[in-house]
């Protein structure tokens, strides 16, 4: 995901914004971070160029 | 849940993918920002993506964001657009229509791109009652639906949810009718 995606993007619980880490990136795209919702306490993946806004208590694959 | 992975546990493009397509390059403007929510392989997404100003793809379904990142979409992995704050000025959807007793269910990502629940609609009655949050004031909706689903209440979910919906394309296939709707808001009842 490039980072000037972080404007569109909330909490898919509470619909708070997100805090970006990044542990990965090429240039504006993030590859590997996370992002953190402090109102929820909840960091959610990015991997692979991919953030993952299901709500982290649900059943995964 | 199943997972023997890759591309057999995502929507294949079919007619309705090509509908909504067909819709979608009508209406789309090139200082649209885009999302399209269950975008499955990506398809439709990438058949418009150079003619507007953003394009965002959603998906609850792992391999389909991979499979549309592939593409050169823009991806995120979500219920809908639960982790989107917005606005959009157009938003696509080809959801799952097919009303499914709970006997006919197969458990696989595949079953999420089909499975309509009892009444073919339970999908889209999460979709609409919800997706004004996302949406710009002026912002349009398109959303695939069959004659199974039930046009005249998918219709009925809009008016209610505060929308002017109307048939903008269809197509007849062998045992259904498929639609695209599009969808604004009712700017006669705003603040009403």
């Amino acid at each position: 995901m490039r980072k000037s995606l972080m404007q569109i993007l909330c909490c898919p619980v509470c619909k708070g914004d997100l805090v970006l880490s990044v542990t990965e990136e090429s240039g504006e795209e993030v590859l590997e971070g996370s992002l953190r919702c402090a109102a929820c306490r909840v960091d959610y993946p990015i991997s692979e160029g991919i953030p993952n806004l299901l709500p982290q208590t649900a059943c995964e694959d | 849940m199943s997972d023997r992975g890759g591309s057999d546990q995502v929507y294949p493009p079919a007619e309705d993918s090509a509908l909504l397509l067909r819709a979608a390059l009508r209406e789309v403007r090139p200082t649209d920002r885009v999302l399209e929510v269950g975008t499955g392989s990506g398809y439709v997404a990438a058949g418009f993506s150079g003619r507007a100003s953003a394009v965002v793809a959603t998906d609850i379904n792992p391999h389909a964001v991979a499979s549309a990142r592939t593409r050169g979409l823009t991806t995120v992995r979500t219920d809908l657009f639960a982790g989107l704050s917005g606005p959009f000025d157009l938003v696509l959807f080809n959801p799952p229509y097919l009303p499914t007793a709970p006997g006919e269910r197969i458990d696989d990502w595949l079953e999420y791109a089909l499975d309509g629940g009892p009444t073919g609609r339970v999908t889209i009655e999460r979709f609409v009652a919800d997706v004004g949050r996302v949406l710009s004031p002026f912002g349009r909706v398109l959303l695939l639906v069959s004659s199974l689903t039930g046009l005249d209440e998918v219709r009925e979910l809009f008016v209610r949810a505060g929308f002017v919906p109307f048939i903008v394309d269809e197509e007849a296939l062998e045992g259904e009718v498929l639609y695209v709707l599009r969808a604004m808001r009712d700017l006669c009842r705003m603040g009403a």
